[in-house]
């Protein structure tokens, strides 16, 4: 199928598949989350060549893992039948917050990495037992993680926060 | 790119270069800080001054990383625009964590003076740099904080604080066409207009400090490097040239 001449149900059917296409990828440090979930995906542009832009914006400006999920993007969305070709583009706005990550993923970071999400400068609270969390370590083993315990259960709660 | 003039460029280049060299200054504390929650704090911190020093960078040749490096690492001391604090080498810890306070105290200003940049990019990114900024700050205050209300940690913290102050004055230096970017709307003020924002900051922090007993460094619109500088540079090219085309 050409989309040379595509029509604007086709066009927004190959933008669809591209958007799967940048959920498939995986944040390098969290397996099993998407980078759509994390909030880092803000544009797609699609051309009726097939020519595909995919804008996405980086958590933290000094993010090592940045040209790990550039190329994992670009890998994952030409696959996509109809894309010709795909770069990603690294917007300068908007800046990236923790309240760009989903529900979704908040849950999964809970269960999964017992990684707690810290929205502005609320409190947090343990995953596995939901008590309140005392930070230890305002940095962690990233950049966007720091480094609580857990007053009651008394266990090492990373802090996503941003 | 088309949009950067060169007095643009010229103001850029100075908080690329005291950015660079800060974040490159504090990576060297990894591994070696006095515990491991200052390892990991600088170790953060760093990353993020070398992160707004790349994203500078880009705004100036674009993301070919060839360009970049050419920029970033192989000019003539000369035409570097760093300033003699974050050139410096600092081997004592107290000396070094008050260069992080200072510096940082210093930064935030900065970024505030593109905030509303006629260089759109500018505006952007400083937003993004703002919000990453709190953070040092925070850091930097709760270390403090703990120190200050220590006797002999707080005689220590004062005595660099009276070492580390003539070189920090450096930051306020401005770039050789800073006056033309005012004009242009890149910048919305010069940095020695900062000076007195941040002297307040330090008074508030540290308590009153007797400026005038400060000796006042001299000044070369940053064209002139201190002697810390080269084994610096040095320092860091030392894995670069091994292989230049290397993609990493």
């Amino acid at each position: 199928m050409s989309l040379t001449e595509g029509s604007a149900i086709d066009m927004l059917r190959l933008e669809a598949q591209v958007h799967s296409a940048v959920s498939s990828v995986d944040d390098p440090e969290y397996p099993g989350i998407s980078i759509v979930d994390l909030g880092l995906l803000e544009t797609i542009h699609v051309e009726p060549d097939g020519s595909t832009v995919i804008g996405l914006i980086p958590t933290f400006s000094g993010c090592p893992a940045l040209a790990i999920i550039a190329d994992d993007v670009v890998a994952a969305v030409q696959e996509v039948a109809d894309v010709s070709t795909c770069t990603v583009d690294w917007l300068s706005s908007p800046a990236w917050h923790a309240d760009r990550i989903s529900h979704e993923a908040r849950s999964c970071l809970e269960r999964k990495f017992t990684v707690a999400v810290q929205i502005g400068q609320r409190s947090t609270t343990c995953p596995l037992c939901a008590s309140k969390t005392v930070e230890q370590s305002m940095f962690g083993p990233s950049r966007c993680r720091s480094v609580h315990t857990c007053t009651g259960c008394g266990e090492t709660v990373e802090v996503l926060r941003g | 790119m088309n949009e950067i003039s060169i007095a643009a460029r010229d103001v850029i280049l100075a908080f690329v270069d005291d950015e660079h060299l800060m974040g490159q200054q504090h990576t060297e504390w990894i591994g070696v800080a006095p515990f491991l929650e200052e390892d990991l704090a600088f170790a953060s911190i760093g990353q993020d001054e070398l992160g707004h020093a790349a994203m500078l960078l880009e705004a100036l040749v674009g993301t070919d990383d060839a360009d970049i490096d050419a920029l970033a690492f192989y000019r003539e001391a000369s035409q570097w625009r760093s300033c003699a604090l974050v050139e410096v080498t600092l081997p004592e810890w107290s000396d070094t964590l008050l260069r992080h306070w200072l510096y940082d105290a210093a930064e935030e200003l900065r970024w505030q003076l593109f905030q509303g940049s006629s260089v759109q990019l500018l505006a952007d990114i400083s937003v993004r740099a703002l919000s990453e900024e709190r953070f040092h700050r925070q850091h930097g205050d709760a270390l403090l904080d703990v120190l200050l209300r220590v006797d002999d940690a707080h005689d220590r913290i004062m005595a660099s604080l009276h070492k580390v102050l003539p070189l920090a004055l450096t930051m306020f230096d401005g770039a050789p066409s800073e006056a033309d970017a005012l004009v242009e709307g890149v910048i919305s003020g010069s940095l020695i207009s900062l000076l007195g924002d941040w002297q307040q900051r330090v008074d508030h922090r540290f308590g009153p400090v007797d400026w005038d007993q400060i000796v006042r460094p001299v000044l070369s619109q940053r064209k002139e490097r201190h002697d810390d500088f080269a084994p610096l540079l040095a320092r860091m090219l030392e894995v670069l040239d091994l292989d230049r085309t290397v993609t990493w």
